[in-house]
C-alpha cells in the first residue's frame, strides 16, 4: 500500500495556500506564513505540488505561480543546483505550450538576468503579477541556456534504484463527461447552488482529493516474479513396513569358562619355538577347523609369524587362510615378506598362492627378495640350493597364471642368466621364451 | 552348589546334564548358568537376585554389571532406555580398557569338559534360542562387541539411527573374531540401520559378507556357491590334513606331480633326484589348476558356521530375502526387487508373512499399481494390532496421495496417527514400542499432505515436529521453505497481503465529472512483507512455533543447501578408487570420517568388493553389458543408484537455489538474489524450468541493481529474431510436477481407469506456469527492461504481446499503462486500466479514511 505523502497538517497547509493565493496578499506575505512550520516537510510539500503542476488542468494560474514560487523557497537557501526541483522549474520555464507570465515568473525566480529585482516582483500580489505582466519585456532564453546555468552544477546523482527513478506520475486524468464534450469547458464546473448535471464535478473535492491520497511513488514498469513451483513429492512419502525384532543379547561371556582354547594356545606357543610331533600337529589343524574363531583367539601375532612359519610351515599356512578376512591380514603379510628367506618361507608362500588370492604388490615384492637373497648368498651350495627353489617356486607362480611374467620378465631373466650354470634357471630361462 | 539346588524346577532339563559336571563348575559359573536361565525363561526379578550375587563374588566385572543392567531394564518394564544405555557405555569402556591393558581373564578351572558341557546343553535345552549355549568363550577375551551391539539396539529403537551406525560400524571393522551368534546380531542390526540410513552401498556389503559368512545363499544363486565353497573346504581341509604324508612319503606325491606334469616332468624329474627339494616341488605343481580354482573360492567364502545358531536357517534366509528385496527397493531396482519379493514369498509360505506382504505392497506402490498395493495391505493378517495398523493406515495414506486424493490420505494419516498415541499406552512397554512408535515419521507424511492441500500453517507444524528425526534432510528444510512461501503468498503471514490484494491494482478514484482523477495505488512495488519481521528470524508465535515469514524461508534454505552440500562433499570422498591397499592406508590416515571406514583395509576392501552370486544374477537383468566381474556387477548396481540419488540431488539443489533467489527478491536484497540465480544457472544439467526461473530472477536482479542492459540480455536468449520469444520449456518438463495417476492407467489396470476418472481432490495439483503463461512472462519483463532503458517502442511491442498471452496479469498490464503514458497516449492508458480484469476501483473517500 502506497505510503500518503502528506499528513494532515500539511494537507492543511497547502490547501490554505491554494485557496489564499487569489486573495491580494503579496507572494512573499504567502511565503513567509506558509514556511513558519518548521516542521513542514519540505520535500513531501514540494512533490506532492509538482505533482498537481505537471496536471494542466487543476490548479488555477495563480495557485500555480504561488506553487512555483514554494517549489522554488523551499531550497533558496542552497545552491540552485541542490534543488531537487531544479530541473521541473527549467523544463516549466521552456514549455512553450505555459502562459508566458507563467514562464516569466519561473524565470524571475530563478534570477535570470536581472538579479536586482529579484525580491521586488514577489511583493505584489499573484494576479497583481499577471494582470501587469507585460509580455513585450520578458525575452525566453533557450533551454540549453538554462540547463547550462542551472543544471550542470548539479552534484551526482545519488543513487536511486532505475526502476523507481523512472517512474511516472500515477494520477491519470479520467474526465468523466459525456461523450463528445470537451472536458476542459468551464461548463462542467459545478455551479453553487445550481443543480448538479451530468459530468458536472467540484474541483476542490477533487483537488483535496488528491492532495490527502498523493503518494511518494510513482508507476513504474512491473515485473513478473514467478513463484516457484513446489519441489515434486515423488520418493518422498515414508512407507512404513514391520521391524525386525532386535532383543537385547545377554553376554555369554559373564564368568564363563575361558579354557576353550587353551589347548591350542598352548600348542601354538609350542610350535613358535620347534616343530610339532605329527599328532600335535593334526590337533592345531582339527581343532582349528572346527572352530572358524578360534583362530583369532590362538595367541598368534604378526610379530610371531616368522618363527612359526620356520617351525611349522603348515600351521602357518592354516592360520593364514583363515586370517584371510582378518583385519590383520595386511600386518601379518608384510610381516611375512620382510622374513629371511628360507625353504619354509617360500613353501608357505607358495601354498598361499594357490589357496587365496595374494595382493599382487606382496608377491612381486616377495620374489625381488627371493632372487635378491640368492645373489647375496654366500656360501656356494647353499646358493646352488635356494637358487634352484626359487626357479622351481617362480615356474609354479608362472604356471599358475599368479604373476604376470611381463611385470618381471627383465629381473627374473637377469637372475636366470646369472645362474644359467644351474640347470632349474636354465629350464626356467626356456619357460620364459616359451612365454615371450 | 545348593545355590544350583534352589534354581527353579523351570529348569530341569539342565540339571540331568549339569550334573556331570558338578565337580568342574565353580560357583560363579553356576550362579552364571542360573541367572542365564531366568533371563531366558523371562523371569527378570529373580535373574537380577543371582546377578547381585554374583556380583558380590565378582566386583566390578563388567559382564557382570552389563547383564545386571540388560536385566534390571526388562524387570522395569523397558522404562529407561536412556539409563540402560549409560550402563552400558561405562561397561563398553571398562572392557575395552581391560583390553587395551592386556590383562587375562583368569582361566576358568577346567579345560576340556566344558566344551562338552556346552554342546551338551544346546542339544538338551531346544527352548531356548542357541544363543546361550552356542557362544563360545575365548581365553583372550575383553570382549565388548554384545555391549555395543546391545548399545546400537537401543539407538536403534530410539530412531537414533547415525549413533547405532557409528557403533556398529566400529564392531563391524573387526567382525571376524567374534562369535557367530553375536556376529549375526550385529550384521542383522546393521542392516536394518544401514537401510533405515539409506546407504544403499554399505547394505550390499553388509548382505553380501552374511551370505557368505553365514552360509545362506540364494538358492537362485545356487549351488554353484555353495558347493564350490565345500569343496573347496574339502580340498583345504584334505590339503591340511595329510601334511603329514606329504611331508613323510615322497613316493605318492611324486606320483601325483608326475602324473598331471607329464609334460614338463623333466623339471620334476630333476628335481626329484634331491629328497629335500622334491618335498618342495611336491607341494603344489601337481593338481595346481583344481587347488587354484576352488582355492581361489575358499579364500572369499568364509568358512561355514557349524554351532547352532539362534534363528534357524530357514529364517535367517527369509530375513535376508526380505532384507534383499529392501535393498532393491530402495534402490528403486522395480524389476528385480518383483522376482526377489516373489522369492521371498515363497520362502514365507506357511510363516509369519506380513513383512513379505508388505514389501510387495511397496513393490506395486513404487511401480504405480495402487490398486494392486492396497489388496496386498489388506491381506496382510493382523490388523488388529496398533502397530500394524498404524503402519496398515500410513501406507494406505500414501497411495492415496499419489492418486492425488490428498483429504482421503488426510483420514488415513490420522488415523495411523492415533493408532501411534494408543500404542503409547500400552503396558507394559516392550523394547520394540519405541520404534514401533513412527508417529513423526507419519508426521512428516502429514505434512506433505497439508502442504498438497494448500495449509502451510498446519503442514509447517508438521514438519517442524517431524524435523527431530528428519533435520539431516535437505529435502526437509526445502519443505518447511515451501510453506513460508505459501504463507506469505496467502496472505496468512503477519504483514503479508491478502492473496487478493497482490495480484490486484488497487486504484483510488478521486473527484467527480470533468475533474474526476484515477490515482494507481500500488504503482511501483509490491510490497509484500514488513521488514520488522526480518529481526526475529525465529520468533515464536503464540503456539510455540516458529513464524513462517520469508527470512525463515532463507534460513531453511541455507541450512538445506549446508547439508547438501556436506553430503556432496562425503560422496566424493568415498567415491575416491580404492586400488592399492597402500593407497588406502594413506587415505584412511586422512579421512578419519564414517566414509572410509569401510575402506581402511585391505581385507574389508575384499568384503566389499565380492558380490553375491544372486545380486550378480539381477544385475543380469539391468540394461549393463553382461558378463562383467563380480566387482563390477555391484558396482553398476549401485552406482545405478547413486546416479540416481546425485539427480535427485542435483533436483533439490535446483529448487533449492530457485527459492532462494525468489525469497532474497522478496526480501529486497538483488545481491544475494544475483548470486542465487548465478549459482542456479551454473548447475550442471539444470531441467528447463528452473533455467528459466534463472534467468527470470537473475534479470530482475540486474535490473534492481541497475543493470538494465546486462538484465536484458539474460532475457534475450529466449529471443528468436528481433523480437519473437521461444517457449522456455515445454509441456514435457512439467511432467515431474503432475500428479503420478495417470501411471495407473499406463500399467492397463482395469480398476485404474476410475481412479483416472475421478477427479482429483487436491486443489493445487500442479502450480506454476504453463510453457505459454512463462513465455508471456519473458515477454512482459522484457518490455519492463526496454521501458526503463527508454525504449519505448520496443516495450510497447513486447507489452502487446504478453497481454496475447497472459492477459489477467496485473504486472504486465502496469507495464503496458506506463508505456502508454510514457508515450502519452493517456486515453490508452486509462482504457487499459479499465479493461484489466484485476483492478479493484476504490472511491477516494472511503480510502481517506481507510489510509493510515
Amino acid at each position: 500500500m502506497g505510503k500518503k505523502m502528506l499528513n494532515f497538517e500539511e494537507q492543511c497547509k497547502i490547501l490554505n495556500l491554494l485557496k489564499s493565493s487569489s486573495e491580494q496578499k503579496s507572494i512573499e506575505e504567502m511565503l513567509t506564513e506558509f514556511f513558519t512550520n518548521p516542521k513542514l516537510r519540505h520535500f513531501n510539500v514540494c512533490y506532492s505540488l509538482s505533482l498537481l503542476l505537471q496536471d494542466k488542468m487543476m490548479l488555477s494560474s495563480t495557485e500555480r505561480l504561488v506553487a512555483f514560487a514554494i517549489l522554488h523557497r523551499s531550497y533558496s537557501s542552497q545552491k540552485s543546483a541542490a534543488n531537487p526541483f531544479i530541473s521541473f522549474l527549467v523544463n516549466a520555464a521552456c514549455d512553450e505550450g505555459a502562459e508566458n507570465y507563467e514562464r516569466a515568473f519561473i524565470l524571475h525566480l530563478l534570477g535570470f538576468g536581472n538579479s536586482n529585482s529579484s525580491k521586488e516582483f514577489l511583493k505584489q500580489s499573484a494576479s497583481e503579477y499577471i494582470k501587469k505582466f507585460d509580455p513585450s519585456s520578458q525575452t525566453f532564453p533557450q533551454k540549453e541556456q538554462l540547463q547550462k546555468q542551472y543544471l550542470e552544477k548539479a552534484h551526482p546523482e545519488p543513487y536511486a534504484c532505475l526502476l523507481k527513478s523512472t517512474a511516472v506520475k500515477n494520477v491519470l486524468a479520467d474526465p468523466d463527461v459525456p461523450p463528445g464534450c470537451d472536458a476542459n469547458s468551464a461548463e462542467f464546473d459545478l455551479e453553487p447552488g445550481a443543480k448538479s448535471k451530468l459530468g458536472s464535478g467540484d474541483r476542490d473535492e477533487a483537488l483535496s482529493g488528491l492532495i490527502a491520497n498523493l503518494s511518494l511513488e510513482g508507476l513504474i514498469p512491473h515485473w513478473i516474479r514467478p513463484l516457484p513451483p513446489r519441489f515434486p513429492v515423488d520418493e518422498e512419502l515414508v512407507w512404513l513396513n514391520p521391524d525386525n525384532n532386535h532383543e537385547l543379547q545377554w553376554d555369554q561371556g559373564m564368568c564363563a569358562d575361558t579354557s576353550r582354547g587353551a589347548a591350542v594356545r598352548d600348542l601354538i606357543a609350542k610350535a613358535l619355538r620347534g616343530p610339532l610331533a605329527p599328532n600335535q600337529q593334526e590337533q592345531v589343524l582339527v581343532e582349528l577347523a572346527n572352530d572358524p574363531k578360534l583362530v583369532y583367539h590362538c595367541g598368534l601375532t604378526p610379530r610371531k609369524l616368522p618363527e612359526l612359519v620356520e617351525s611349522n610351515p603348515l600351521i602357518a599356512v592354516d592360520v593364514l587362510i583363515k586370517l584371510i578376512n582378518s583385519p590383520e591380514i595386511a600386518e601379518y603379510f608384510t610381516v611375512l615378506v620382510n622374513m629371511d628367506m628360507s625353504l619354509h618361507s617360500m613353501e608357505v608362500v607358495n601354498r598361499l598362492t594357490t589357496a587365496v588370492e595374494l595382493p599382487k604388490e606382496f608377491v612381486r615384492t616377495y620374489i625381488t627378495n627371493c632372487i635378491s637373497s640368492c645373489e647375496n648368498i654366500k656360501d656356494k651350495y647353499m646358493q646352488n640350493r635356494l637358487v634352484r627353489l626359487v626357479c622351481v617356486f617362480l615356474q609354479s607362480l608362472i604356471r599358475n597364471r599368479i604373476i604376470d611374467v611381463k611385470d618381471l620378465f627383465i629381473e627374473v631373466q637377469a637372475f636366470c642368466i646369472e645362474f644359467s650354470r644351474i640347470r632349474e634357471a636354465a629350464g626356467l630361462f626356456r619357460l620364459l621364451k616359451t612365454l615371450e | 552348589m545348593d545355590l544350583r539346588d534352589s534354581s527353579p524346577s523351570s529348569t530341569p532339563n539342565r540339571d540331568g546334564n549339569a550334573g556331570d559336571d558338578d565337580g568342574v563348575l565353580s560357583v560363579t559359573s553356576a550362579l552364571a548358568k542360573d541367572a542365564a536361565l531366568y533371563f531366558q525363561s523371562r523371569k527378570f526379578a529373580e535373574c537380577v537376585d543371582v546377578l547381585n550375587q554374583l556380583n558380590s563374588k565378582k566386583e566390578n566385572d563388567p559382564k557382570v554389571l552389563h547383564n545386571i543392567a540388560i536385566a534390571e531394564f526388562f524387570r522395569d518394564g523397558c522404562s529407561d532406555p536412556k539409563k540402560l544405555l549409560e550402563v552400558l557405555n561405562n561397561v563398553k569402556r571398562s572392557e575395552e580398557l581391560a583390553l587395551a591393558s592386556g590383562e587375562q581373564v583368569e582361566s576358568g578351572s577346567n579345560i576340556g569338559n566344558n566344551i562338552t558341557s556346552g554342546s551338551k546343553g544346546s542339544g538338551t535345552t531346544t527352548s531356548l534360542p542357541a544363543s546361550i549355549c552356542a557362544s563360545i568363550i575365548y581365553a583372550d577375551e575383553f570382549d565388548s562387541s554384545v555391549a555395543s551391539l546391545n548399545i546400537a539396539v537401543i539407538w536403534f529403537y530410539l530412531h537414533e539411527y547415525a549413533k547405532a551406525l557409528s557403533v556398529l560400524e566400529h564392531v563391524y571393522q573387526n567382525i571376524e573374531p567374534i562369535d557367530e551368534t553375536t556376529a549375526l546380531h550385529i550384521c542383522l542390526l546393521l542392516l536394518d540401520v544401514l537401510l533405515a540410513c539409506r546407504d544403499a552401498s554399505k547394505s550390499a556389503d553388509v548382505l553380501n559378507y552374511m551370505e557368505k559368512a553365514f552360509g545362506v545363499g540364494n538358492v537362485s544363486q545356487g549351488e554353484n556357491g555353495n558347493t564350490a565353497s565345500q569343496q573347496s573346504l574339502n580340498v583345504v581341509g584334505k590339503s591340511s590334513s595329510d601334511p603329514n604324508s606329504s611331508l613323510i612319503s615322497d613316493v605318492s606325491c611324486s606320483d601325483l606331480a608326475a602324473s598331471v606334469n607329464a609334460s614338463e616332468s623333466p623339471l620334476s624329474r630333476t628335481l626329484s633326484e634331491d629328497p629335500l627339494d622334491e618335498m618342495f616341488s611336491t607341494l603344489d605343481i601337481g593338481g595346481q589348476n583344481l587347488a587354484r580354482h576352488t582355492g581361489l573360492t575358499s579364500a572369499n567364502d568364509l568358512p561355514k558356521i557349524t554351532v547352532d545358531r539362534s534363528i534357524s536357517g530357514v529364517d535367517l534366509k527369509l530375513k535376508l530375502q526380505l532384507y534383499k528385496v529392501r535393498l532393491l527397493l530402495l534402490t528403486r531396482n522395480v524389476k528385480l526387487a518383483k522376482r526377489e519379493v516373489k522369492h521371498a514369498m515363497n520362502i514365507a509360505r506357511g510363516r509369519d508373512s506380513s513383512m513379505a506382504l508388505f514389501l510387495k505392497a511397496q513393490l506395486e506402490y513404487a511401480r504405480g499399481n495402487h490398486r494392486k498395493a492396497i489388496k496386498l495391505l489388506m491381506a496382510s493378517s493382523n490388523r488388529t494390532d496398533a502397530a500394524m495398523s498404524s503402519m496398515f493406515n500410513n501406507n494406505l495414506g500414501c497411495i492415496y496421495y499419489q492418486l492425488g486424493k490428498y483429504h482421503t490420505s488426510a483420514v488415513f494419516f490420522s488415523k495411523a496417527l492415533s493408532n501411534c498415541s494408543s500404542l503409547q499406552k500400552e503396558k507394559p512397554l516392550k523394547l520394540l514400542t519405541f520404534s514401533q512408535d513412527k508417529s513423526l515419521l507419519i508426521t512428516y507424511n502429514c505434512g506433505l499432505q497439508y502442504l498438497a492441500c494448500g495449509k502451510p500453517l498446519l503442514a509447517a507444524h508438521c514438519f517442524q515436529k517431524a524435523s527431530l528425526v528428519f533435520y539431516k534432510r535437505p529435502l526437509m528444510w526445502l519443505r518447511l521453505a515451501e510453506c513460508c512461501l505459501m504463507a506469505v503468498e496467502k496472505g496468512l503471514v503477519k504483514g503479508s497481503w491478502a492473496p487478493s490484494d497482490r495480484s490486484e491494482v488497487r486504484v483510488s478514484v478521486i473527484g467527480k465529472g470533468r475533474w474526476r482523477r484515477l490515482l494507481i495505488e500500488n504503482g511501483t512495488t509490491r510490497n509484500r512483507h514488513v521488514d520488522s519481521v526480518e529481526r526475529d528470524v525465529w520468533a515464536l508465535g503464540d503456539d510455540g512455533q516458529p513464524k513462517l515469514s520469508l527470512p525463515l524461508a532463507r534460513q531453511c534454505l541455507y541450512n538445506a543447501l549446508h547439508l547438501l552440500n556436506c553430503s556432496e562433499l562425503s560422496n566424493s570422498k568415498s567415491i575416491l578408487p580404492s586400488d592399492s591397499s597402500l593407497e588406502e592406508n594413506e587415505l584412511s590416515d586422512g579421512a578419519s570420517s564414517k566414509n572410509s571406514n569401510y575402506k581402511n583395509l585391505p581385507s574389508n576392501d575384499s568384503k566389499a568388493s565380492t558380490m553375491p552370486a544372486a545380486l550378480i544374477n539381477l544385475n543380469g537383468d539391468l540394461k549393463e553389458p553382461k558378463g562383467g566381474t563380480n566387482q563390477e556387477g555391484i558396482q553398476t548396481f549401485i552406482s545405478y543408484y547413486e546416479d540416481i540419488c546425485r539427480r535427485e540431488n542435483q533436483m533439490i539443489k535446483q529448487a533449492l537455489l530457485a527459492n532462494l533467489a525468489y525469497v532474497e527478491l522478496e526480501l529486497e536484497n538483488p545481491l544475494k538474489a544475483l548470486s542465487a540465480a548465478r549459482a542456479l544457472l551454473e548447475l550442471p544439467g539444470c531441467s528447463r524450468i528452473y533455467v528459466f526461473l534463472g534467468h527470470v530472477y537473475l534479470a530482475e536482479a540486474l535490473c534492481l541493481l541497475n543493470k538494465p542492459k546486462e538484465a536484458a540480455e539474460h532475457l534475450s536468449i529466449y529471443l528468436s529474431g528481433e523480437s519473437n520469444i521461444e517457449l522456455p520449456f515445454g509441456l514435457e518438463d512439467c511432467e515431474q510436477w503432475r500428479v503420478k495417476k495417470h501411471i495407473d492407467c499406463e500399467e492397463a489396470n482395469v480398476g485404474a481407469a476410475a481412479a483416472k476418472n475421478s477427479s482429483p481432490e487436491g486443489l493445487e495439483d500442479f502450480m506454476f506456469l504453463k510453457p505459454d503463461e512463462a513465455r508471456g512472462t519473458l515477454y512482459a519483463n522484457l518490455a519492463a527492461v526496454s521501458a526503463i532503458q527508454g525504449d519505448l517502442e520496443r516495450a510497447h511491442h513486447f507489452v502487446t504481446q504478453a497481454l496475447s498471452l497472459v492477459p489477467d496479469s496485473s504486472e504486465a498490464t502496469m507495464t503496458a499503462i506506463y508505456v502508454d503514458l510514457m508515450l502519452g497516449k493517456s486515453q490508452e492508458a486509462v482504457s487499459k486500466l479499465k479493461h484489466c480484469s484485476h483492478v479493484r476501483f476504490l472511491p477516494s473517500n472511503q480510502q481517506f479514511n481507510k489510509s493510515s
